[in-house]
């Protein structure tokens, strides 16, 4: 057991002084706004784990699926070494063209869904390509592409659901209702609906596609090291036009999901405002894009943003508190998992160089 | 400077890089520092430099002992060092390297770049050094970046100057020149170590000398208290296999034909070249770095379109095609930019193996990877060009220098193309490799294939090809026989314009 025990040294106990900071912190705002620290730590546990027939569980559950699929999305690119930070413009192409689709199109619903589904991707692919386009072709660097990308999207869409296709009856900017057949169904007895098996299922193919095939090896060799793929004659930029259509398609299954699962239409600032994409980025980043690990973390970010709200709404901890909450956690958590993460890669290149 | 390392340990890991080594290190002199890769010189060095911390030991400078929590540190106290691998920002202009971390602020605290010039300019009219201070430095030739690394430490008032491989990218005039420099500062009361494989510049202008191997001390003392022999002995704990000598061959068919080959290029104009390489010889492409060589290897592998001209390889007009239309099966290259090119070094020795091979049916099933036949194809790599590493799955930064080489070479060797292109393939190996290395192509030649060697290392030219053209200012200026072949001739045809373009 002695190996055991230097597991337990290395990796518990520094774990154990995170939560343990996480809970000064935490303790000590609270007490500045004068709140019940341990009505807040409850406050903030049922808030993402709790709720009557574990509601607010499956209120972090849906949220945790929408994050997890963004950082799916940027996971692939990222680890072929492609700097695609559009994918909250792939995610409104996908939400945008899903909703307009099953809206316009009529036809049985099962056949609808599908194919806005499918039109969901295709338009995120589409939206990424023009990113990776505009890098190989006319020399705009993909990090600036996409992003700048996610504006002009943003407001075509709200132009849209404000004018064209707007539910002018309902006094919102938004589009109208999808066919009420369309919308995924929820578990049962649960308000949670089955767009989290998407996820599951986008998360096995990146999950697979990064470890087991061709593609993924010869794009992650390209994000290693460019340089190499091009001089061992990787068709490197092809391997860059697909990969961005690949986190595309990710990007806009999830605005599908969205809109299928959770509104049902597409309401103006629905996948922007709560910020899915960057979320997406960070969960990713967070856990040095290794694959497998990506789930826990988006699942681990949806829970402080759910859990922080439930803070504020039981233990009466003001809002603005709850986000610094939530970012101190971030940041603890996030230099702690950084950290091992370094020093893991450290210990394997051990005694590294040319010595 | 006097510095003195006392049982200085080194572990990483259950590895120990460093073995109890004492070494003096005289104000005033030249020490140099021999050994094998992986033998602990580096990692030594990089203890008194402050990048690694010893285990056990102690540090004494002028006689008090002193310790240093970063390289930083080091550099205040008037160490400098110079890494085999350059460590500069391509991005940026050789002056704003230079400067770097040093920079002189001016009154209203701005850069005082005209003032950084002036102190840099009395350096380039003591040393005999000319380089363009507002290059970008990724534009520059691997030897001018040496060069910048070199002025970094004049422009810092180093007094002990620590040089690892430092003629490991020269031509013999820039190592002469590089020597030069290094005497006046020996001359001037600066300390200077270098550390190298090559013994015949151990003799050349070392005063004392200190073999390492296997993280031990072996020898050190004065240079005129041992000989190269018994140096080479202590290096590899046995003797040296007798060199190679190439058996005169008829070549074969034209595997290669480049003509009229212009390439355009930032540093200047390439070409016209025109020459053939034959089944069956190594023809060898002799310059000091920066006459046209790396353009001439980016337009024959694929990675620059040329500006004009034909490259036939085996009848095939090659020119307009990428490096993923050139490779497959009739082309392979060991580039010189080992760490940047040659391996993606945070990837696994197997995911560096079977990078780049066209039969796909071996290490691909469908879509899909053949983990264990990737394994097996990297194990047998291991083994057949003995590379020493943990295994398949050991990433390639593990590696030392040498094996690193050992891998590249092996992953392109087996692909058995008609045309290998070699660039500087021994760049900063040690002497077991080169020897290796160089069999390698022996034996690829031996077997009919066409082997272009482009290096800088005069030596290495001589002694293995049959054909040696030589380069300067983006022309070939003449071609030598490699029987007739001496480095006067060589070097002549590496500074001026005699052959080709003549007429």
């Amino acid at each position: 057991m002695k190996l055991g025990d230097g597991i337990f040294a290395r990796e518990v106990v520094p774990w154990l002084a995170v939560v343990f900071w996480i809970a000064v912190v935490l303790f000590v705002l609270v007490e500045l706004v004068s709140s019940d620290f341990g009505a807040a730590v409850q406050g903030f546990i049922q808030g993402a784990f709790g709720g009557r027939r574990l509601a607010y569980l499956m209120t972090t559950l849906s949220r945790a699926a929408l994050i997890t699929g963004m950082a799916l999305s940027v996971m692939l690119s990222f680890r072929a070494g492609l700097f695609n930070i559009g994918g909250e413009g792939q995610l409104v192409a996908g939400g945008l063209v899903a909703a307009l689709v099953a809206v316009l199109v009529p036809g049985p619903p099962l056949l609808i869904l599908a194919l806005s589904i499918l039109a969901a991707m295709a338009a995120g692919a589409a939206w990424a390509l023009l990113a990776g386009a505009l890098q190989l072709y006319v020399g705009v660097p993909l990090l600036v592409g996409s992003l700048l990308l996610n504006y002009p999207i943003r407001y075509i869409a709200s132009y849209l659901v404000a004018h064209p296709y707007r539910d002018v009856a309902s006094g919102m900017v938004q589009s109208h209702l999808v066919p009420q057949a369309t919308w995924l169904p929820y578990f049962p007895g649960t308000r949670l609906d089955i767009g989290i098996l998407f996820i599951v299922v986008a998360a096995i193919f990146a999950v697979a596609y990064s470890h087991t095939t061709v593609h993924g090896y010869q794009s992650r060799m390209n994000g290693l090291s460019p340089d190499f793929a091009r001089t061992v004659g990787l068709p490197v930029n092809r391997l860059a036009l697909q990969t961005l259509a690949m986190s595309g398609a990710i990007a806009g299954l999830v605005g599908a999901i969205a809109v299928f699962g959770i509104h049902h239409r597409y309401i103006d600032g629905m996948l922007v405002q709560p910020l899915y994409a960057w979320t997406g980025i960070i969960a990713v980043l967070l856990v040095g894009m290794i694959p497998w690990l990506v789930p826990i973390s988006g699942f681990f970010f949806a829970a402080i943003q759910t859990g922080a709200a439930g803070m504020e709404r039981t233990a009466g901890v003001p809002k603005e508190i709850a986000l610094v909450v939530q970012a101190v956690i971030i940041l603890l958590v996030a230099s702690r998992v950084s950290g091992a993460l370094l020093s893991s890669s450290d210990r394997k290149a051990g005694g590294g160089g040319d010595a | 400077m006097h510095a003195a390392l006392h049982d200085i340990r080194v572990t990483f890991g259950s590895l120990t890089a460093v073995d109890g080594v004492s070494i003096d290190i005289e104000a005033g002199g030249i020490h140099a520092i021999v050994g094998e890769n992986g033998a602990g010189k580096s990692t030594l060095m990089n203890v008194l430099f402050g990048l690694v911390k010893p285990d056990a030991g102690r540090i004494e400078i002028d006689g008090e002992p002193r310790g240093w929590a970063s390289p930083q540190e080091a550099i205040a106290s008037g160490l400098g060092m110079v890494h085999q691998h350059f460590m500069l920002q391509d991005e940026m202009t050789v002056l704003e390297n230079i400067v770097l971390c040093a920079e002189p602020i001016s009154r209203f605290g701005f850069v005082d770049f005209s003032g950084a010039r002036r102190k840099l300019a009395q350096g380039f009219s003591e040393h005999g050094i000319a380089i363009d201070l507002d290059a970008i430095v990724g534009q520059l030739a691997v030897g001018q970046r040496q060069v910048v690394e070199i002025l970094k430490m004049l422009y810092r008032d180093a007094r002990l100057l620590i040089l690892d491989e430092p003629t490991a990218v020269l031509t013999p005039q820039e190592k002469d020149r590089l020597f030069a420099i290094l005497r006046s500062f020996a001359a001037a009361g600066k300390s200077v170590v270098i550390i190298t494989h090559k013994l015949d510049e151990v003799m050349e202008i070392a005063d004392h000398v200190s073999v390492m191997r296997g993280g031990r001390l072996i020898s050190s003392g004065l240079l005129g208290g041992t000989s190269k022999e018994r140096i080479a002995r202590e290096i590899i704990g046995g003797d040296l296999p007798p060199p190679l000598k190439p058996q005169p061959r008829e070549p074969g068919a034209v595997v290669l034909s480049v003509a009229n080959l212009t390439i355009a290029s930032r540093a200047g104009h390439v070409g016209p070249l025109s020459f053939e390489v034959r089944a069956g010889e190594i023809v060898g492409i002799a310059g000091v770095s920066g006459n046209g060589q790396a353009e001439l290897v980016q337009a024959l592998t694929g990675l620059r379109k040329p500006a004009g001209g034909t490259i036939l390889l085996a009848g095939r007009d090659v020119a307009a095609l990428d490096v993923a239309g050139r490779r497959p099966a009739r082309m392979s290259y060991i580039p010189e930019d080992r760490p940047r090119m040659g391996l993606a070094l945070g990837a696994t020795v197997a995911e560096n193996a079977n990078a780049g091979r066209e039969d796909r049916a071996g290490f691909a099933a469908g879509p899909f990877l053949r983990r264990r036949a990737m394994a097996d194809f990297a194990r047998d790599l291991i083994r057949r060009y003995n590379i020493r590493v943990g295994g398949p799955a050991a990433r390639a930064s593990t590696m030392s220098g040498g094996n690193k080489q050992k891998l590249v070479v092996g992953r392109e060797l087996t692909r058995a193309t008609p045309l290998i292109v070699a660039e500087n393939p021994t760049w900063g190996v040690d002497i077991g490799a080169i020897d290796f290395i160089h069999g390698e192509l022996m034996r690829m030649r031996d077997a009919g294939h066409a082997v272009l060697l482009v290096s800088t290392e005069l030596d290495e030219v001589m002694a293995l090809s049959d054909r040696i053209l030589v380069m300067f200012e983006g022309t070939i200026a003449g071609e030598v026989s490699g029987g007739e072949a001496t480095r006067e001739r060589l070097g002549s045809l590496m500074t001026s314009r005699t052959g080709a373009r003549a007429a």
